[in-house]
């Protein structure tokens, strides 16, 4: 108890820090907590410059939209515009069915997947808007369909799973 | 209708009973005292419901702590029949000839796309450039016309433009009837 409640280190002698060695163990990395997934906030903007905008694209064609992307990313970055967030949203599946000519029965045609990604910046100038907005148009491939709108909590909230159990249980309480 | 029936012959000098729970003969509508439960004490009820309230509230708080998770992107994830197969394609050896033409290929393509690239910058600066110049000489003309150009336009977003099409449609096409069913999974939590 007596060593325990000594705190003089004795700093000029040679034996200072005798009993450490924390620091030669490796670095412990500290433990991943698993994020939540949160809203940001959503920025009006001023007068002057627009807040939050999703620009989404959307195809049926996976690495064309992903590379349109990738590319209207790299042009904000180089424009100096703030991008706060580039992901994609859930893939739709389309089951499309078509009556045959001699027939009445519907046959499957086709299983088409629509892909879309979203990028969102913040602080655009109104003087920039229009000339951004050209750019993108001019090299806009074919079969994209591009959106451009600003970002409400309503988007975020499609991204998440619906909980029926809560929904339940709050139609119940009120 | 075995009451019809009855009715029917018998004389008629008694009201007749419908049914027999009805047991005035004067009026329609009085019936036996039912032998259901006794009233239940509201004390009882009270607690009961309070109970299920409790659990019910309980039963919330334990749902809204739980995080809500993004759906996840079918995209990024690949299906397991293309990890699980150990198949492994062996191509053949390439040729000099066939090695320069690619290299002497890619060094074309890296100049256009730096062509391009760079066409690209000098159209936006020079967009940049005619915009600050005509904003420049409005603000010399008029304030007032300056400061309403500067402001945000609300009616741009939202903005919409479908991509240009690969060819024009046909005239007086025909197509065939059909639906389109929507088959994506949906994920609850």
């Amino acid at each position: 108890d007596a060593l325990l409640g000594c705190h003089r280190s004795y700093r000029s002698r040679p034996t200072h820090g005798i009993g450490k060695f924390k620091y030669l163990l490796p670095k412990e990395v500290p433990k991943k907590r698993k994020e939540k997934v949160q809203m940001k906030e959503i920025s009006a903007g001023t007068e002057y410059q627009y807040g939050d905008i999703n620009i989404q694209m959307t195809s049926y064609d996976l690495c064309l939209v992903e590379h349109f992307a990738q590319y209207v990313h790299r042009l904000c970055n180089r424009l100096s515009i703030q991008v706060t967030e580039s992901y994609a949203m859930p893939t739709k599946t389309n089951e499309v069915l078509y009556l045959e000519e001699r027939g009445s029965k519907m046959q499957l045609d086709a299983v088409l997947t629509t892909h879309q990604r979203v990028v969102q910046i913040r602080g655009l100038s109104s003087t920039f808007a229009p000339i951004l907005l050209e750019v993108i148009q001019s090299s806009q491939p074919e079969g994209v369909h591009l959106l451009m709108k600003q970002h409400t909590e309503a988007d975020f909230k499609s991204r998440l799973k619906s909980r029926p159990e809560l929904e339940e249980l709050l139609a119940e309480m009120s | 209708c075995y009451f019809s029936s009855c009715s029917s012959w018998l004389p008629q000098r008694l009201p007749l009973r419908g049914s027999h729970w009805q047991s005035s003969l004067l009026e329609f509508r009085t019936s036996l005292p039912v032998r259901a439960q006794p009233k239940k004490k509201k004390k009882v009820d009270v607690k009961k419901e309070q109970a299920q309230k409790e659990r019910m509230k309980k039963k919330l708080k334990k749902l809204e702590k739980a995080a809500p998770e993004l759906i996840p992107i079918e995209d990024f994830i690949t299906p397991l029949k293309y990890s699980e197969s150990n198949r492994v394609r062996s191509l053949p050896p390439l040729s000099p000839e066939e090695s320069e033409r690619r290299v002497l290929l890619l060094k074309k393509w890296c100049l256009f796309k730096q062509k391009q690239d760079e066409a690209e910058k000098k159209a936006i600066k020079t967009l940049v450039e005619c915009q600050q110049e005509a904003l420049k000489e409005l603000r010399l003309e008029s304030e007032e016309l300056y400061q309403a150009a500067i402001r945000r336009d609300e009616g741009l977003f939202p903005f919409q433009r479908e991509g240009p099409t690969h060819t024009p449609p046909l005239p007086g096409y025909d197509p065939p009837e059909g639906k389109c069913t929507d088959i994506t999974k949906v994920y609850t939590q």
